[in-house]
């Protein structure tokens, strides 16, 4: 399949050049990525803040669309070593964004990340800034509705999920 | 009877004892010297023992047993110009894949994407021999210096197959003294034409490959692209799998299906006289 060869060429010009505000946190293997995004104008639900994506590939990648979701750090699962000023520094303080279409688990509700709306011409980079620019867009202060009863029950991963992309305003 | 032998060599194959696998198709082969699946078993298994001489022999056999219109041919051709390239005949080896690949579009067979891969690292080939001539001609010095370097290697090869024919060496320790050897001298080689070339201030070309060059699906040069509606070249073997499972065009999904794809002579001309002159993209 094509998934490594391209990953490796994604990688190879994401480390040439980036557009401003997004940058790029652990590429170590070809299978997930850390990417951090900010909110580049005055949104003053962003401002001063930076995000952080996870991004999973499979081995269908880019016939198949990758996994994106948002993630905290740290992760309240792994420990935190004693001497957690060093770990400040390598792992600075990342929450969720606030948005009508994230979820407070990190999970996306964007019709590109869905197998329907994916297209094999989209990039790591270009799925960044699609998701920057729907922050930008945004000016609800709001989780989606049922958010609580999402995060509580949902325990399938984001690409076995049918959104329903009902709201094209936001 | 021969086809439990090839059973068993299937198992031994996939438990990766491929000297066993080998010696138990070899046997069934003396068996039944007719059976095309025999030949094309045990050509894949000297591929992993790199018996290259010996994966030719029984690609071409199962070939002929096959019939060469007959799609189920299309592996061994396969594994046929695979072998020719380790050999160094990226000559045949382009023919035979190039020819190998049309046969599979047209059959629909899963080889098409290996076959579309081999076709371009035989251009490459190609290339990277023109290239090395070329350099060559350019500097007699570099030339005699390369001839000498290579000499020695194959010096260094023969004693090396001497050792095991005498049995001095296991196959495990043959095969990576080989590749041992064969790398160094590559690198060896590498360098050398590198100083000459900074020596003979030779004008140094920037290595980039112009992104319409590009299928926007593998990011790598195209060899057979084709035009969708919307009028966006891909890579065939790339949007054909993407489009298959989509019933749409990656950028204006709008329902297509892969016959609605053209071929784009004019790109594919300007792809092959790039790699013509550049058979590094390959790897880019």
């Amino acid at each position: 399949m094509f998934a490594t060869k391209r990953l490796s060429k994604e990688l190879l010009k994401i480390k040439e050049h980036l557009p401003p505000g997004i940058s790029i946190v652990k590429s170590d293997n070809l299978e997930e990525w850390l990417m951090d995004i900010k909110v580049l104008d005055e949104n003053p639900l962003y401002l001063n803040e930076t995000y952080r994506l996870k991004f999973t590939f499979s081995k269908k990648y880019p016939i198949e669309p990758p996994e994106v979701q948002f993630v905290t750090t740290p992760t309240p699962t792994s420990p935190t070593p004693a001497s957690s000023d060093d770990n400040a520094i390598t792992n600075p303080r990342r929450t969720i964004p606030i948005h009508p279409h994230i979820y407070s688990n990190g999970i996306i509700c964007l019709d590109l990340l869905s197998s329907a709306g994916w297209s094999p011409v989209q990039t790591v980079e270009s799925v960044c800034m699609s998701i920057q620019s729907m922050l930008t867009a945004n000016s609800r202060n709001e989780r989606p509705p049922g958010d609580k009863d999402f995060v509580s029950y949902n325990r399938r991963r984001p690409r076995d999920i049918n959104f329903m992309y009902d709201d094209d305003n936001v | 009877m021969a086809f439990e032998l090839k059973e068993k060599g299937n198992q031994l194959y996939k438990a990766g004892d491929y000297a066993s696998a080998e010696e138990m198709f070899s046997q069934a082969i003396q068996k039944n010297p007719k059976e095309p699946t025999f030949f094309s078993n045990r050509a894949i298994t000297r591929m992993k023992l790199e018996n290259w001489a010996g994966v030719e022999q029984d690609a071409r056999a199962a070939i002929d047993l096959y019939g060469a219109k007959n799609p189920a041919s299309l592996k061994s051709r396969y594994y046929l110009a695979q072998a020719l390239l380790e050999l160094q005949r990226p000559q045949e080896a382009h023919e035979i894949a190039t020819e190998a690949y049309q046969a599979s579009l047209a059959a629909k067979n899963v080889q098409s994407e290996n076959l579309s891969k081999t076709v371009l690292r035989a251009k490459q080939q190609l290339w990277a021999a023109k290239e090395a001539a070329r350099v060559r001609e350019m500097n007699g010095t570099l030339a005699s210096v390369e001839r000498l370097i290579e000499a020695d290697l194959q010096r260094a090869l023969d004693d090396l197959q001497g050792q095991l024919d005498r049995g001095e060496i296991g196959q495990i320790g043959f095969s990576e003294d080989q590749k041992a050897l064969r790398e160094d001298t590559e690198k060896t080689l590498q360098v050398l034409r590198e100083t000459f070339a900074i020596a003979s201030k030779g004008e140094v070309q920037e290595r980039v490959v112009p992104d319409y060059l590009i299928d926007p699906i593998t990011f790598e040069i195209m060899h057979d692209p084709v035009i969708t509606p919307s009028g966006t070249s891909f890579e065939r073997v790339a949007i054909t799998k993407y489009v298959e499972q989509s019933k749409a065009d990656p950028i204006t999904r709008v329902p297509m299906t892969a016959d609605d794809l053209r071929p784009n002579y004019a790109l594919k001309g300007v792809c092959e006289e790039f790699l013509e002159k550049n058979g590094w993209a390959v790897d880019w």
